[in-house]
């Protein structure tokens, strides 16, 4: 039961919980096997005709846990549309935020500084390189973000590898463009590799770790 | 997996953990064996199966719980929160009004 519950993606310390609650069931089903005068032997073998099979077991509580949370129940909206939603989002906050800061460090709040500022090529050309790294940090940060969620909520792997697919779909195919006082957000002219390569790599890392889990607690919990 | 329930008894199993826990806290066993003894094994819980439930009521904090140890025993002990209270009247009444309905029909009477 325990090996198909981190199989199946359930969070590791829920599934010490599951684990310890019907190992408590079973020992109350063996005592009261026990005082009806059943055998030792006998006892056992009644408690685990009742508690049923252990992988079925496994299923059940799964399906409670995904069915717990907002994104277990919404795996389509939340995996599928959010993420398109997510990355543009927060590339713009992370962009104005960031804008934010370094018109309060560097000019001061004075917005006269700022316009001789944006006249010069320089402060543009450092704009369009912190516009970059927003890109590139939003879309691995929106990734991370659900790939995590995928692994609270104990929705399946698939759920968790299509978020990825979807956030290096769309870092594929969109792209931005800078100009001075103003900005362009669409579809790219030619397919964005690198961009797309970022999803693809976090979600390679979240699945090595995922099996490096498995394999971990198989070797120290099940010997 | 099986389904034992046709969808109008959804919700039942949650409408009984809540009313017996609104009696007192209960751990898993005694929830299982109080649905079997209290509907004179009308209904039964499959043995492993109240621990869905409970993880799914505690995840909706309509109960908590607490390992604590009794009688040389620990156990995780559940009991009804606020907001579990609240979903137990709501289920008490479309319960209440599911089954006047059904008794309506079953007496043959109609409007």
């Amino acid at each position: 039961m325990r090996r198909r519950l981190v199989e199946l993606g359930c969070p590791v310390a829920h599934v010490r919980r599951l684990v310890q609650e019907v190992a408590d069931h079973r020992e109350d089903l063996k005592q009261a096997a026990l005082s009806e005068g059943l055998s030792g032997a006998d006892a056992e073998l009644s408690a685990n005709t009742k508690l049923g099979d252990p992988l079925d077991l496994a299923e059940q509580l799964m399906v409670a846990l995904r069915r717990s949370s907002w994104w277990g129940r919404h795996f389509l909206i939340g995996f599928c549309l959010l993420p398109l939603l997510a990355v543009p989002v927060l590339w713009v906050l992370l962009l104005f935020l960031g804008l934010a800061l370094a018109f309060a460090l560097g000019y001061g709040w004075d917005v006269q500084k700022l316009h001789v500022a944006a006249a010069s090529p320089v402060p543009f050309h450092h704009l369009v390189i912190a516009a970059h790294i927003a890109d590139f940090v939003a879309i691995a940060l929106v990734t991370l973000l659900f790939c995590g969620l995928a692994r609270r909520s104990a929705v399946s792997l698939k759920w968790m590898v299509t978020a990825c697919a979807v956030c290096s779909l769309y870092a594929l195919f969109t792209r931005f463009h800078l100009e001075p006082h103003s900005f362009m957000l669409g579809i790219a002219p030619s397919p964005q590799w690198l961009r797309a390569a970022v999803p693809l790599l976090i979600a390679g890392a979240v699945y090595a770790f995922h099996r490096r889990t498995i394999q971990g607690f198989h070797e120290n919990v099940l010997g | 997996m099986k389904k034992t329930n046709p969808s109008f008894l959804n919700g039942v199993p949650e409408l009984l953990v809540l009313r017996l826990l609104s009696r007192r806290e209960m751990y898993g066993y005694q929830i299982v064996d109080e649905i079997r003894t209290q509907t004179r094994e009308t209904l039964s819980f499959g043995e492993g199966c109240v621990y869905p439930y409970l993880h799914y009521l505690e995840a909706q904090k309509q109960v908590s719980s607490q390992r604590r140890e009794v009688d040389g025993r620990n156990r995780n002990y559940y009991k009804l929160t606020t907001r579990g209270g609240k979903r137990l009247e709501e289920l008490t009444s479309e319960w209440k009004r599911v089954t006047a309905g059904v008794a309506l029909l079953m007496e043959g009477q109609h409007a």
